[in-house]
């Protein structure tokens, strides 16, 4: 980096503060800080969804991932686009009839307060990990791309914006750095592609040059083949349905239908933006091989193609990439803490401005916090497999007991739920640790074990009141405010066209299904064809689902 | 030789960030009017 870049950097810093105090005056109780008064409209919200699926993992992560073992990887990026599309289609709305901010609080509407408050509490750890591994590999990346080698500069430069940025804004500072971001990556990864592929001789040059394999889209061997297509699947579909992070911007919509437009999408734009941005990272395997480090692969492309003062804005965008996953994270522990313990437990009658208050201290604490995890980090050696181990055991149960059986058997009872949560997340601390199973297995595990014990439990114990199930059953179908607006939407198609919406839908889904299984055997193009062209059948199916009146 | 996968994805991304800068301004601006009212 030259002058030029620090000073575009400095000005993009100095902008955030002015933007952060003008943000401030937009919230004055604590829905405009959780959900953003719940105001967001469709393209806000799709920006932000894109951001949550789309980050500085993405350009640091998946590139390096591609760089080492070629194109497959986008899987991780694609199926999580269905997921999105999915779950927005046919789980959230649910959610969002309900008016809750977190899923703890659904929780306590489906089984009990002590469901909620437990789960709250122990997913305000989980958040708070995660931010500090989030911290650090930020910091990382800083390093690597400014030649400044000072992990604390950058921990507390970073940590600090973060913090009173979030603490200002909200909700509404996590959106606008979330629609921000998304201009700055795509336009600085739309320069670098073209400029990246004239290097190696276009794509045919590239796939003449790359390793063997590295063009295959479904892999029947490594690490991520067809296997990891078919799991990463699943693990996304519960990823956007249970992640607060996810699921608080889709609270944030303005209705309904904004939450299902805004997530469908979001899935269909950034799938082809995730190849503008992986694209780069095959170049690198064939410009740059036996990189050490593999994520430094497209840091490495940006700071050699660039010109000075684009190379400063690309760093703005990555650097507002990562405060967009860090303040969502943040304002995703201040909710948890202040509705699921602080107000369903210590002060049910806490004022609108004693709760805003507690937010925005939270928002500090946390902070703070999540910059002492990132110094502890490299301590505990391998911190992503931390992650991945934590998220393995605790987020598939929860996924089990709140959404397959919380939304779909009346029968479940808080103390089945209870009982499945505890499971799942017990079996899978014994198979990660005692057995030292794998991160894949242990979360088919956590998940097996939750799937088995809440109904065993559920079935010994009495039923729920009929009028609590009654609350969610009923948010299954468009309310009579959606009615009244005109905007109501039906999660089981009505009409001709939503039907045929939802029909073409579950044809694209067996379509990439088939395809999976096709790249068992080794048959890579047509399997390609079967898992594309599914996800794209997908994808209008979903498409017509939702403006299908 | 014109490569039209890469341009093709350029096209659509430029067409993706044209849209992405013009209908959230739209939207932030209906906001702020909304607010002044």
């Amino acid at each position: 980096m030259v002058t030029i870049d620090y000073v575009v950097f400095i000005s993009f810093l100095i902008g955030l503060f002015i933007v952060g105090s003008i943000l401030y005056k937009w919230v004055g109780e604590p829905d405009d800080y959780f959900v953003a008064g719940r105001n967001l409209p469709p393209f806000i919200l799709a920006a932000t969804l894109v951001a949550t699926n789309v980050n500085l993992y993405s350009f640091i992560g998946q590139t390096g991932a591609a760089y080492q073992e070629g194109i497959s990887i986008v899987w991780q990026a694609w199926t999580g686009n269905m997921a999105i599309v999915f779950s927005g289609l046919f789980i959230l709305p649910i959610f969002r009839r309900l008016r809750v901010r977190t899923v703890p609080e659904y929780l306590e509407l489906r089984y009990n307060r002590l469901v909620r408050s437990l789960v709250g509490l122990l997913w305000v750890f989980r958040l708070a990990f995660w931010l500090g591994v989030t911290m650090y590999t930020g910091a990382i990346a800083a390093e690597t791309l400014t030649g400044i080698h000072s992990f604390t500069l950058w921990l507390f430069v970073f940590g600090i914006i973060a913090i009173t940025f979030t603490t200002l804004g909200g909700m509404w500072s996590v959106a606008l750095t979330d629609a921000l971001q998304f201009v700055l990556m795509l336009g600085g990864a739309l320069i670098l592609l073209p400029l990246a592929m004239q290097s190696v001789g276009w794509t045919p040059g590239l796939i003449d040059k790359l390793p063997p394999g590295h063009f295959e889209f479904v892999k029947q061997h490594g690490n991520y083949n067809w296997q990891f297509m078919l799991a990463i699947l699943v693990l996304g579909i519960q990823w956007a349905s249970t992640d607060q992070g996810m699921i608080q911007r889709t609270f944030s919509a303005n209705s309904v239908r904004t939450i299902v437009k805004g997530m469908v999408w979001a899935g269909i734009i950034t799938t082809p933006f995730i190849l503008i941005i992986l694209l780069p990272g095959l170049v690198a395997a064939v410009n740059t091989p036996g990189l050490e480090n593999i994520d430094v692969a497209y840091p490495m492309m940006m700071a050699k193609t660039l010109a000075p003062f684009l190379l400063g804005l690309m760093v703005c965008g990555l650097f507002s990439s990562h405060l967009s996953t860090v303040d969502s994270n943040l304002n995703a522990v201040a909710t948890v803490f202040t509705a699921d313990i602080y107000q369903a437990v210590f002060n049910r009658q806490a004022s609108k401005k004693n709760v805003l208050w507690v937010a925005r201290l939270t928002t500090v604490l946390a902070g703070i916090l999540m910059i002492l995890v990132a110094y502890i980090v490299p301590l505990l050696g391998g911190a992503v497999q931390a992650y991945l181990t934590i998220i393995s055991i605790m987020d598939m149960p929860l996924f089990v007991v709140a959404v397959i059986y919380g939304l779909l058997w009346r029968r479940s009872n808080w103390q089945g739920a209870l009982a499945g949560y505890l499971a799942g997340a017990l079996a899978g601390i014994v198979a990660r640790f005692g057995f030292g199973v794998d991160v894949n297995v242990t979360t088919f595990i956590s998940a097996g074990a939750a799937l088995v014990v809440c109904p065993i439990v559920s079935l010994l114990t009495p039923l729920t009141d009929e009028n609590q199930l009654l609350t969610i059953w009923k948010a299954k179908k468009a309310d009579q405010e959606e009615q009244s607006l005109g905007q109501a939407y039906n999660i089981f198609p009505q009409s001709f066209w939503a039907k045929t919406g939802t029909l073409v839908l579950g044809l694209g889904l067996v379509s990439f299904v088939t395809g999976a299984l096709i790249g068992s055997t080794g048959q890579s193009f047509l399997a390609s064809i079967f898992a594309i062209g599914g996800m794209l059948v997908f994808f209008t199916g979903g498409l017509i689902k939702v403006y299908a009146r | 030789m014109f490569d039209w996968f890469i341009w093709g994805l350029e096209l659509v991304g430029v067409v993706i960030l044209v849209a992405w800068i013009i209908l959230p301004v739209k939207e932030v601006k209906h906001i702020i009017q909304q607010m002044r009212k």
